[in-house]
Formats: C-alpha cells, sequence, structure tokens
C-alpha cells in the first residue's frame, strides 16, 4: 500500500516531529477550529430524539411481540413482479467498469495532486464507498454487474483455455471461510480510517491498483466465484448490504432470465442461510468500523487521550489511538453481540448452537449498518458528490470539459447553516431509528425460523433488542456530541 | 491576443479559473493545456510554479477551501495580466490534512517532487511550525497565510515568511485603544485553555495596562467543554468589557447560555471573528451578540465605503454583500483571513520581479529581495489596506477593523492605524545564512 508518498516518510516524520515539538511547546499557537455545523446541532434538543429513538425501538419488538410471527412473514414475503432480463450485458459491463477503473488509477497518478479535483479518490471514498452502499442498499446488486474483476477474469481464462474455471468448484479449504475477506476488509478500514493520506491521489491509485491486481490473481487461482464471496471484501459487502434492498432478482424457469420484483425493505435477509463465524465478523466489522469512524472524532474520544480536539494534530499524530480504537469498537461490539445472542438462546432454551444462531440472526445488522452509512457520509455525499462531477469532466487536469461539468461551481452551502443542521439532523436520526426498527423487524423474522414458538421467539430477543435500543442511543449521540471539523 | 505589453492575455483564452487551480498533473501538466500553449511561444520561459500547501481534508478544511477560492482568483488576476516577470503562474495543491506531519511530507515533495518556485498558502499554525523545517533544510520560500505570531518570532527560519496577513501578536495589541476608550476600563478575559487562548492572555494585558485599562479577571475553559454557565459566576462584577475568544462547535452554545445568565442587562462584549469565521452571524443562539463587537481582519460584509479595490476583490473573489458565496448564500466565507492569500501572490510577484528571478536556482535571491521590500500600498494588490513589512522579522504589518453586529451584520465602526500594533522585533532573520 505504499505509494510514492511514501518511503521511509514515518521514520523521518518522527524526527521531524521530534525537532518541531519543542517549538510547539513554547511558541502559541494560533488554531482556527471552525464553529461548524455540529455548534447548531448542539442547540437542538437531540435530548429528545434519543430517547423517542429508543422508545420507538422498544416499542417495536413489544408490538411484533404481540403479532403472530407467521402472518408478518406471510406479509413480508409478498413480491410484485416486475420484468426479466437475463446476463447477457454483465460481461460487457463489467469490461466497461474495468476500464472505466484503470483510467482513473492513471488519473490518480498523473491527474491534479488536489484530492478534490483528482476523480480517483472521489469516486473510490464518495460515488463508491458510499454512493454505491446506499444504491445496493436501495436497488439490489448493482456490483455483481459493476464490478471491475468479472469481465477481465471471463476474458482471461478463455485466453488461457480455462472455460471450465467458470463451473468451477471451491479450491479454498473450507475452514479458511471468509476470513481472507475479513482481513483485507480490517485494511481497507484502517487505510481509509487511519491511514494519514487516503485521500493522496498517488498513494490511493497504488492502494486501489494493487488491490485489483491481487484480486484478480485470488480470481484467477481460485477461481472467480470462490474468491469473490471469500476473499474480495467489496463484493462480499455489497452483497449483504443488497440483502436489504427493495428489488429482488430471481431465476426465472420459464425464460431462464432473472425476474425482478419488488420487495419489501429487509425481506431477502428473511431468506438468508446463517453465515460462518468468518462471516459473522464481517458483517459486525462493517458496522464497527463505520461507528469508530464517528466515535473517533467526537470530543470525548480525544479527550480521553488527552488530545486537544480545538488544535487537533492531525491524523499522523493518532494512528496509535485509531489503531487501538478500530480494534476495540470491534471487539467490543462483537463480544456483546455474542453475548446478547448466547443469552437469548439460553432464555429461551434453545436447541441450536450459539454458532448457529448468531449467524442466522447477525442478518439483522444489516439495516443498522446501512443505516449508520448513511447517516455517517451523507454531508460526504453532498459536497464531495459535487466535486467528484467536477471532477470526472477533466480526469488528468488538461482542461478538458468531457461532460460540461468541469466548471461547475460546488454548493458547500447545502450543509451549512442552522437550517441545513436541522433537516440533516431529522434526516440522519430518522434514519438511525428507522434502520434499528428495521432491524429488531428482521431479527424477529429470523428468531421465528430458529424458534417457532411465540414466546420462546420474543423472549429470544429480548437481549439483542436490549443491544440494539442501545446502539440506537450510541448512534444519536455520535451525531449529536462535539466533534472535530 | 498579446496585450500591449507583448504578453499574453488569459482573459481571452479558455484557460478557466478552475484549470488555472487545479493542481499540475504530475509529470504532464500544462505544457499541453491549450491556454498556455501560446504563453510558452510569447515568452520563452516555463510557468513560475507554486506549491499550494492546502488544508483540503482535515480540520481545516473549511478555510482550506476559501484559501483556494481565494487563491484561484488572485492566480487567475495576476495571469490576465501577464503573469510575473512575463511568465504564467501555476499552482500545484497538495493536500497537507492539516497535519504537521503531512504538511512537512508536503514541503518536500514541491522541493523534490514537483521542483516548485516557492512553498505558499499554509494556515493553521501547527502546520506551519511542522513544515517550517522542512523548507528551511530545502532552501524553499515558505509564504504562510496563518495569522500566527511564530514567523515575527523569529524561531523559524530564514525561508518562512507572512507578508499577507498580520500577526495575532499585533491584531490584540491594536485593539487595546479603542477597547479602552470605548468599551470599558475593567475586562474580563474569556478564553480556550490552549495556546489559541493563551496568546489572547498574554498579550492583551499589557497593551490594555498601556492604555489606562486592566484585565481584572481571565477565565480558561477547558477545550472539551461543551456547557459553559458553570464558569459564569467566576466574571466579577464590575466587569465592564467581557473579552471572548472561543472557538470550536461549542462557540454558538457559548454565547447562548452567557446570553441567558446576563439577560439584557449585560457588560460590553468584545470578541475575535474567528470564533465564527465561516459561520452566519444570524444563526439561532446568537441573537445575545447583537450590539456587540468583533475584531475583523477583512471585513465580511460589504461595508459603505469600500473602496474600489476593495469591491474588486470581492468580486473576483465571488463574495456577496454578506460575504457568502455569490449564488450559495449559506457558504459564509472565510473573509477575515482569506484576503491574505491575494495579498501575499502580490508579495510574491513584487519580490521575485525585484529579485528578476528566473528560477529555483534564484531562490536566496528572492529571499533577499522579499526581506528588503519595506511597505504595500492599499490598492487591487492590497485590497484591505495599506501595511508595512519588516524584513527582519518577515512579518508585515497593518490596519486591523472593529465591527459591531447591528441589524444582523457586521458594521466596520472603527479602523486601527498601522502603529497601534508595531512591537519591538525579537529578532532578525537576516542573520542566518542563506
Amino acid at each position: 500500500m505504499s505509494g510514492r508518498t511514501e518511503g521511509g516518510a514515518v521514520e523521518r516524520r518522527l524526527r521531524r516531529l521530534a525537532l518541531v515539538t519543542p517549538a510547539l511547546v513554547i511558541l502559541p499557537t494560533p488554531a482556527f477550529a471552525h464553529a461548524s455545523d455540529r455548534g447548531h446541532v448542539l442547540l437542538l434538543p437531540t435530548g429528545y430524539y434519543v430517547a423517542g429513538g429508543a422508545f420507538a425501538v422498544a416499542v417495536s419488538f413489544l408490538v411484533l411481540a404481540l403479532l403472530p410471527p407467521d402472518a408478518l412473514d406471510r406479509f413480508w414475503r409478498r413480491r410484485l413482479p416486475l420484468f426479466t432480463f437475463g446476463d447477457a450485458p454483465r460481461q460487457i459491463i463489467s469490461l466497461l467498469s474495468f476500464a472505466g477503473f484503470a483510467i482513473l488509477v492513471a488519473a490518480g497518478l498523473f491527474g491534479s495532486r488536489d484530492p478534490l479535483s483528482n476523480p480517483l479518490p472521489l469516486v473510490i471514498w464518495t460515488l463508491l464507498w458510499v454512493g454505491l452502499a446506499l444504491l445496493q442498499g436501495l436497488l439490489g446488486d448493482l456490483w455483481s454487474w459493476l464490478n471491475p474483476w468479472y469481465g477481465p477474469w471471463r476474458l482471461a481464462i478463455r485466453l488461457i483455455g480455462r472455460r471450465g474455471d467458470e463451473t468451477l468448484q471451491s479450491r479454498l479449504p473450507a475452514w479458511l471461510g471468509c476470513w481472507p475477506a475479513v482481513i483485507l476488509f480490517f485494511a481497507f478500514a484502517w487505510f481509509e480510517l487511519i491511514d494519514p493520506a487516503p485521500d493522496d491521489p498517488t498513494r490511493l491509485a497504488w492502494a486501489a491498483g494493487l488491490y485489483w491486481l491481487l484480486s484478480f490473481a485470488g480470481m484467477l487461482v481460485f477461481g472467480y466465484p470462490d474468491w469473490s464471496r471469500r476473499g474480495e471484501f467489496l463484493t462480499i459487502f455489497f452483497a449483504m448490504v443488497g440483502r436489504f434492498a427493495l428489488l429482488e432478482r430471481k431465476e426465472d424457469e420459464r425464460s431462464n432470465k432473472g425476474r425482478l420484483s419488488l420487495c419489501w425493505p429487509g425481506a431477502k435477509l428473511l431468506d438468508a442461510t446463517p453465515l460462518p463465524s468468518s462471516g459473522i465478523a464481517f458483517l459486525l466489522l462493517a458496522l464497527s468500523s463505520v461507528s469508530f469512524d464517528g466515535l473517533s472524532r467526537t470530543f470525548f474520544w480525544l479527550g480521553w487521550f488527552g488530545v486537544n480536539p480545538l488544535e487537533f494534530p492531525g491524523r499522523t499524530a493518532v494512528i496509535g489511538i485509531g489503531s487501538l480504537g478500530l480494534d476495540l469498537t470491534f471487539v467490543l461490539l462483537a463480544a456483546a453481540f455474542m453475548a446478547a445472542i448466547g443469552l437469548g438462546q439460553r432464555l429461551a432454551g434453545s436447541p441450536h448452537s450459539l454458532g448457529h444462531a448468531a449467524g442466522l440472526l447477525v442478518w439483522s445488522i444489516v439495516p443498522i449498518a446501512l443505516a449508520y452509512h448513511f447517516a455517517h457520509y451523507l454531508t460526504v455525499l453532498l459536497v464531495d458528490g459535487q466535486y467528484a462531477v467536477a471532477a470526472l469532466s477533466d480526469p488528468f487536469a488538461l482542461g478538458w470539459n468531457l461532460f460540461g461539468t468541469a466548471g461547475m461551481e460546488i454548493e458547500a452551502g447545502v450543509i451549512a447553516g442552522a437550517g441545513s443542521a436541522w433537516w440533516l439532523w431529522n434526516l440522519q436520526a430518522g434514519v438511525i431509528i428507522a434502520g434499528h426498527m428495521l432491524a429488531v423487524l428482521v431479527a424477529h423474522g429470523l428468531a421465528w425460523r430458529l424458534h417457532p414458538v411465540p414466546a420462546r421467539t420474543a423472549l429470544s430477543q429480548l437481549p439483542l433488542t436490549v443491544l440494539m435500543i442501545a446502539y440506537t442511543v450510541f448512534g444519536l449521540w455520535l451525531l449529536a456530541t462535539p466533534t472535530v471539523g | 491576443m498579446a496585450d500591449k505589453n507583448g504578453f499574453f492575455d488569459l482573459s481571452k483564452t479558455n484557460l478557466t479559473r478552475r484549470t488555472a487551480l487545479k493542481g499540475l498533473a504530475a509529470g504532464a501538466g500544462l505544457a499541453v493545456a491549450p491556454g498556455f500553449v501560446r504563453y510558452s511561444q510569447a515568452q520563452s520561459s516555463a510557468p513560475i510554479k507554486i506549491g499550494f500547501q492546502s488544508h483540503r481534508t482535515g480540520i481545516g478544511a473549511a478555510y482550506g477551501r476559501w484559501y483556494e477560492k481565494t487563491t484561484a482568483a488572485a492566480i487567475k488576476a495576476i495571469n490576465d495580466a501577464g503573469g510575473i516577470n512575463g511568465r504564467p503562474v501555476e499552482v500545484i495543491i497538495e493536500d497537507d490534512g492539516t497535519d504537521p506531519g503531512r504538511g512537512a511530507e508536503v514541503v518536500g515533495k514541491f522541493a523534490t517532487q514537483h521542483k516548485t518556485d516557492i512553498v505558499f498558502g499554509t494556515l493553521f499554525s501547527h502546520v506551519v511550525i511542522g513544515s517550517a523545517p522542512a523548507a528551511g533544510e530545502a532552501k524553499m520560500p515558505y509564504f504562510v497565510v496563518s495569522e500566527g505570531h511564530h514567523v515575527a518570532s523569529t524561531k523559524l527560519n530564514r525561508y518562512v515568511f507572512q507578508p499577507g496577513i498580520t500577526d495575532v501578536k499585533s491584531q490584540i495589541q491594536s485593539m487595546a485603544p479603542w477597547i479602552a476608550a470605548n468599551a470599558g476600563k475593567k475586562v474580563t478575559q474569556i478564553f480556550p485553555d490552549f495556546a489559541f487562548g493563551y496568546d489572547h492572555r498574554d498579550y492583551l494585558p499589557p497593551a490594555l495596562k498601556a492604555q489606562g485599562a486592566e484585565v481584572i479577571a481571565q477565565i480558561a475553559i477547558p477545550p472539551t467543554e461543551s456547557s459553559f454557565t458553570k464558569y459564569f459566576p467566576q466574571i466579577p462584577a464590575e466587569t465592564e468589557v467581557i473579552y471572548h475568544v472561543m472557538v470550536g462547535p461549542a462557540v454558538l452554545t457559548f454565547v447562548k447560555e452567557l446570553g441567558e445568565f446576563y439577560g439584557s442587562n449585560r457588560p460590553q462584549l468584545f470578541g475575535f471573528i474567528d470564533s465564527l469565521e465561516a459561520t452566519d452571524i444570524n444563526s439561532p443562539g446568537l441573537e445575545f451578540l447583537d450590539g456587540s463587537h468583533f475584531w475583523e481582519g477583512s471585513p465580511r460584509y460589504a461595508q459603505p465605503d469600500d473602496s474600489a479595490a476593495q469591491k474588486a476583490y470581492r468580486a473576483a473573489v465571488g463574495i456577496d454583500d454578506n460575504g457568502a458565496a455569490v449564488g450559495d448564500p449559506k457558504d459564509v466565507s472565510t473573509a477575515a483571513h482569506m484576503f491574505g492569500c491575494w495579498e501575499t501572490l502580490y508579495v510574491v510577484k513584487k519580490a521575485m520581479e525585484d529579485a528578476g528571478y528566473k528560477g529555483p536556482e534564484d531562490r536566496a535571491k528572492l529571499v533577499e529581495a522579499t526581506e528588503a521590500l519595506t511597505e504595500f500600498a492599499e490598492g487591487p494588490e492590497h485590497p484591505q489596506g495599506p501595511k508595512t513589512f519588516n524584513g527582519k522579522i518577515h512579518q508585515c504589518f497593518g490596519i486591523q477593523n472593529i465591527s459591531k453586529v447591528e441589524g444582523g451584520r457586521l458594521n466596520v465602526v472603527h479602523k486601527t492605524k498601522i502603529e497601534d500594533g508595531l512591537y519591538e522585533p525579537e529578532g532578525d532573520y537576516t542573520t542566518q545564512p542563506l
């Protein structure tokens, strides 16, 4: 993951910081901590929202406990069929996507040095990681069409005469689960949240380019189906959030094409099979990493480590506590989740193993992870999304205007001021609360599969519901408390 | 398309403001950009490259955005008028993440990778302090727009300059005569308990004393505090002026709670606009500030007596009469500080012309030429006002504005004199070897 920005940079930095530290102590340091839009949120009655959110999640649990689960299940399984379409364009779309990706990596290496003018960081961090993740959550698995590996892989195995790989059975040992993807996802989260310069176009071009190559090699060696399900973390992440979507595509037996249907949000989660321990870890990491990103900016967290948030010393100075926090958040969430499932199983006198129950019920985390993703990245999407549209018109900073958007004025005011703070807060809080309510609903539906007796279903969900109420409070607090920047 | 001086006129080309500033593409760059081809035909020399150490991300991003806009406008104006020494000017943006560690790295990249002529534009003091040794090491002229006293303290090095914005010591000192004469003689200071607050804690009392006034209490608030009512009983009853310089997201809460504490019967309030830079003065919670006064480097709101130069500057940068982005009224600018980018670039231009600057081999000559500058007249190049420059401490001195919050806007009620902000030099950079 090293771009040319590095090369002993850490050592040099440490030496320089050692030289600089006395000066920092001696010299007064004017800071310009911006009053920021969080300041407006601090004046809103956020406490009521926190209490209301916790109440709403608790009530949804009680209502569900009183409803006959099979009625709910029948309702949830309704589909509204739309139309069918085949897979034929998938390879072409993926090849186009690969070409676009290659151009973006080239732009990262040779285009503007400014992360808000170079399209690579804007596309990766804003359009892909935020925009596409949310679209997946709404529309379903777009990524299986858009990913930049499928097309090149099909092409490659035909060229090297290994067409049999398309139907290849797994070459990876079963015990490995999707642990390779968990490790790579952790590395990704570290790069995004802790690395000093994930927005640096050159550094990101190297990271993204090398990751593409690594994954492509994995797909050639182990087969596309296997590696994309067990090693390539983006595909796994997107497939997981796509399970929440309002659209479902299933094989149509008559036409041999995929039939698209409308479904209720989260309905596809009810058909999910239990995840192995690596899958549980992956989903919990998806939620814990976004949660930590929020937490790491709070005055509370920084104050804990004696970092002055008004004079935030920059990402290079908090690598250690950031790495610790990223791990700690994951461990705490995983421990709380497993404890809640274990306790619930015990309360219900469950015959199922803890791993089986947890592997099934962890799917209820998906709506929460999506809600966090939305709430946490909403402002980034609104502003950096505009920068992305402008940058795509001139990817190499050569004065092009491919889409007529190169000179567009960026309206940063869309997230500024008390009025914006009010509607942003309401939107974010609403989505966080709704996400947790849906999670309770999904968990209830899944628990019914484990315990078909209604009283046991409810009892088994009690500890998990308490955890979800706590996470609602935590999520709203993250959006309401003073933060850096 | 060359103008009467034989310079290529960029205003008639398709080089937009954005392309002028988007950051030179590594390697390829503007040699193939349509606007610059003819420049190189008109003049034999390559563009002057300015490395812009920019707070594009991190805690300073809100300021960084406006520093970028102002810089883009100034570069366009300079290029439209023929560039520097007949050469076009290019800006290469590198993001420092508002991070001192990365700041030093970025200066190194400008020196070795981009081979820029100078490095420019840093705002946050800790980034300046973190980057200055790298600039000195690379013998890279480093023009900051930071407002900190670190340059003038002469504790950095000979390559660091702050010619486009006054330093905080000078700003604080020049407020004292007006406060003592107009607001009151007994002053209580409320400031955040870290370096930023300590500037005000240390520089204000002697300045007030010299004016026959005094600081009667100093209340330091922990930086992570978000509720302030418990500190207000510490304000002595005889306080005539509360001097406040709170910063960060809790500023609105601070003002609101101060208002609730005092009601309509309050002492005079005096603050630094740093507290509310880029924040709408009419935000809910700030009602209590009506009638209070603020320091402003350059006024946020258009004033009735604005000079033609000030009007032209505001139009070029793209801020409306309320100091917000034209067409985006909620995007309030950092008007009090960002003019420093504009003025610094014109100082660089003047110094490069004085030095007959040709390329990186002339960097030492550029340092000496900058040190030889003594004053900058008010006008299109210095729209904020006239300034003097002390080459020994690499710091400019200028006028300050005191503005009153009235009817939902900031009206300038007093402009200080340059002399109000002068102090004894604390050292002499010119004795250091180049």
